[in-house]
């Protein structure tokens, strides 16, 4: 499979009017959702699932791949100008670029975001283009065995290494598994947890349940804990950049994609590390790192094209493997499923056209962003002074009628009331919803590679072990899940210098994760031989 | 846990963990409902895979429990728009809810129009505006548009219900 | 008795409360600054920031001027959160600043000046921007 030919293929599909339509409105929309604040791009895609279904499957990813993109951009524009990151990966942008702003510098923090965010996030998509046939090429030779190890790998990974509390983690994944356990199994058509009620047979509509997690609990969150003192909003022009300004965000920027596309590749990477990661390092290398903390360009630049380099590496494993790890990934993947299509690494080839396209879409989704958002700023700006009781109104209005629309039956939004509130009871006590939404989408595929195998296998448990490829895939799991334990007993016996009094929260932070990661690395190399 | 000792106060999260092992013995007792013979092509059967998982939920909730017990707490999720240290606004969660429920309710018998109103206009309510004209036009455009538009541009018939005869 | 004024973080809101120090001053009364929000949206730019009404919260008193400083966010609009003010702090008078609007722009927003104008019990002193 040539992947030039592909890709300009995809660009062909891409670039029809309709398809560029979608893209435009992709990435308006998305921007929008990013800037305004209690919306996020995953909410987005899972209020948009249900619309599209009447849109070809390629459009409709085509306007994902926008929104995606999109709000990463525009959420960083809000941390910028009001200093309030929506997520831990813009915890570092909103604390440099807000200074930046207040320092009467918003134009140059919002255009070394957005000129980052261009050229990290085609850098990364070239990358994805480039990796992701590699990694397919790699995993169809794999069996059942490797598949099952990978997906528990991917679940673990995401549950333990992401999020403050791995044992809130597991419990948000425990509840994720048992709701994906709903309805019919699918070998022996058994009803499992359908308490007699016909309309669960069919299971839980993955629509649903996202729309259910990801806004209905969202929007009665942020309704209990509205935020009931305005803001203020610094005012911006036009972005631009002078020559110096220039000259010292072009390094920040390709550092920082260095940092991210793996990371975000990662089953487990995120965005979060990268981010902090790009940020030590551009203080370490600054020549003026006594402007850290006080508005330095590079502190923008480089966590920012992080970000979004972590936001394309993270479709790899999506659409190589089926693997999401982050939440607008699984939404996406979620919306593979309800179009009928079998995510995995046959995406390539049963649905090659439509990856190719969304991928084209990504560099396109990525230009149009540039293009539409240096000007635009200020506009965007204005959408803050939204009335919020209708923001939030209009995610329930959406999600209601989104959820009823997929089946017609009233049931369904007695079910997305009950895990609405079941999001909301998630946030209130920090059960990250990540790993309870990966729990329902992949649970069921996990159920089947392990039949697949044990029936390969003739019930034989060693069968699990019958790939070298799994072998190697638990040792790595086995790790993670030890990991907390090892870095216990690392920090009783050489007890770490506890950060002076003085420093700022976020060095001792950034501190942290760089040195966690960098004992990760450290064990790995020891375990390997 | 009949009575809501002192030494409970607080402790909502216990409730969490109450809740999950609620949940493990439910998907325990219906996977061990199930009456599967032995087969050959599938020697894992449709329970494994529950037990699994009720097993996860119940380590889970009995570890949940000691940590809330000894202390520990779970993070509050923040937000853009999210300020933690008032405490949870009861007086916006129920009417928002009420207004869900309601739609629930009437969405079959009175029909998207009128259901959708009242479900956007309780919810702008229950949020603290207080342009009741306003909100109620708005209200009315958004679910005449909706419905309209799920008709016309993707062909999903929302139902008419009392309006029947007249959209 | 006492003088109090709407205050925005605006030249007008600036004028309007110099002229209120000047008329707290002049009759030795109680200043009540009212400087409220509907908290609607996430942002609104006539609510002021803290630093700055900390910062007339330190210039009041070095002027001699007793003050109290009322920043309510409570869904009502301005005018209403200054009528109530007015009414409950037994207000000699009010001081707001006032703007330019367009016509039409007073059609489509309705005008908290004039509604205060027409509604309050005491006079009215309206200042406008230097």
């Amino acid at each position: 499979m040539d992947v030039w030919s592909s890709l300009m293929d995809g660009f062909a599909t891409a670039l029809t009017p309709m398809n560029f339509m979608y893209a435009v409105i992709g990435v308006i929309l998305g921007t929008a959702v990013g800037v305004l604040p209690g919306l996020g791009p995953a909410m987005t895609v899972a209020l948009l699932l249900p619309v599209t279904y009447a849109l070809e499957p390629t459009s409709a990813f085509i306007m994902f791949a926008g929104i995606y993109y999109g709000g990463m951009y525009g959420g960083s524009t809000t941390s910028i100008l009001l200093n309030t990151p929506g997520e831990s990966s813009s915890v570092v942008t909103a604390i440099e670029g807000n200074k930046m702003a207040k320092a009467g510098r918003a134009a140059q923090a919002l255009a070394t975001a957005a000129i980052g965010s261009f050229v990290a996030g085609t850098i990364g998509t070239a990358l994805l283009a480039v990796c992701a046939p590699i990694v397919v090429k790699f995993a169809v030779s794999l069996g059942a065995p490797s598949y099952f190890a990978i997906m528990v790998l991917a679940l673990l990974a995401v549950t333990a290494v992401l999020g403050s509390s791995r044992l809130r983690g597991f419990a948000s994944l425990g509840l994720g598994l048992a709701i994906g356990l709903v309805g019919m199994d699918s070998v022996t058509g058994q009803r499992r947890l359908t308490f007699g009620q016909p309309l669960l047979a069919d299971g839980l509509d993955i629509v649903v349940v996202a729309v259910a997690i990801f806004a209905v609990g969202e929007a009665l969150w942020v309704a209990a804990y509205l935020r009931r003192t305005p803001l203020h909003a610094i005012p911006v022009g036009q972005p631009w950049m002078g020559k110096f300004d220039w000259k010292r965000s072009w390094m920040p920027w390709l550092r920082g994609t260095a940092f991210g596309f793996p990371f975000g590749a990662l089953p487990a990477g995120g965005a979060e590390i990268p981010t902090f990661l790009s940020y030590v390092t551009e203080k370490r290398l600054s020549k003026h790192p006594e402007e850290f903390g006080k508005g330095a360009i590079e502190g923008v630049a480089g966590p920012e094209a992080a970000n979004n380099a972590a936001a394309a590496g993270t479709l790899t494993p999506m659409l190589a493997l089926g693997l999401p790890t982050n939440a607008t990934a699984a939404v996406m993947l979620a919306a593979f499923t309800s179009y009928g299509i079998q995510p995995g690494p046959q995406l390539f080839t049963s649905q090659g056209p439509l990856v190719w396209a969304l991928i084209a879409s990504l560099f396109i989704g990525n230009f149009l962003l540039l293009i539409i958002n240096l000007p635009l700023a200020p506009m965007w700006a204005k959408l803050l002074q939204l009335p919020r009781p209708y923001l939030y109104a209009g995610i329930l209005f959406f999600a209601t009628l989104g959820a009823y629309s997929v089946n017609l039956q009233a049931f369904d939004l007695v079910i997305l009331l009950v895990l609405g509130a079941l999001g909301f009871m998630m946030r209130r006590f920090g059960l990250p919803v990540l790993p309870l939404i990966l729990g329902v989408i992949l649970g069921p595929r996990i159920e089947g590679q392990l039949r697949k195998t044990l029936q390969l296998s003739a019930g034989d448990p060693a069968g699990l072990l019958g790939e070298p490829i799994a072998v190697g895939i638990y040792v790595i799991i086995g790790l993670i899940l030890l990991w907390p334990f090892a870095y216990k007993l690392f920090r009783r016996s050489r007890p770490v210098a506890a950060p002076a009094g003085g420093a700022a929260p976020l060095a001792t932070e950034a501190g942290d994760a760089v040195h966690s990661n960098h004992n990760a690395v450290y064990t790995n190399h020891k375990e390997r031989p | 846990m009949t009575s809501l000792t002192t030494g409970l106060k607080g402790r909502s999260e216990l409730g969490v963990a109450l809740l999950l092992g609620a949940a493990g013995v439910l998907v325990f007792l219906d996977a061990n409902g199930l009456v599967t013979p032995y087969s050959k092509s599938d020697p894992v059967g449709p329970k494994t895979v529950p037990f699994i998982v009720a097993g996860m939920l119940e380590v889970c909730a009995v570890l949940l429990a000691l940590n809330v017990l000894r202390g520990g707490k779970g993070e509050a999720e923040g937000g853009e728009d999210v300020d933690l240290a008032h405490p949870a606004d009861w007086k916006t969660i129920l009417p928002l809810a009420g207004a869900f429920i309601l739609n629930i309710l009437l969405i079959d018998w009175a029909g998207w129009v009128i259901s959708g109103t009242i479900l956007f206009w309780g919810s702008v309510l229950a949020l603290g505006s207080r342009h009741y004209v306003r909100d109620g036009l708005i209200s009315v455009a958004l679910s005449l548009l909706t419905f309209y538009g799920f008709y016309l541009g993707l062909g999903i018939a929302l139902p008419a219900g009392l309006l029947e005869g007249i959209l | 008795m006492t003088v109090v004024v709407g205050y925005v973080p605006t030249p007008e809101g600036e004028a309007a409360l110099t002229q209120a120090i000047t008329e707290a001053r002049r009759s030795n009364t109680t200043l009540v600054l009212i400087n409220s929000s509907k908290g609607e949206a996430a942002v609104d730019d006539r609510f002021a920031e803290e630093g700055d009404i900390q910062d007339i919260g330190e210039r009041l008193p070095s002027q001699g001027i007793q003050y109290l400083i009322k920043r309510p966010v409570r869904g009502h609009d301005a005018a209403a959160e200054v009528l109530d003010a007015a009414e409950e702090h037994n207000a000699e008078l009010i001081v707001i600043g006032l703007r330019r609007r367009t016509p039409v722009g007073k059609l489509i927003m309705g005008s908290t000046s004039q509604r205060i104008l027409l509604e309050a019990d005491c006079p009215v002193l309206a200042v406008k921007a230097r």
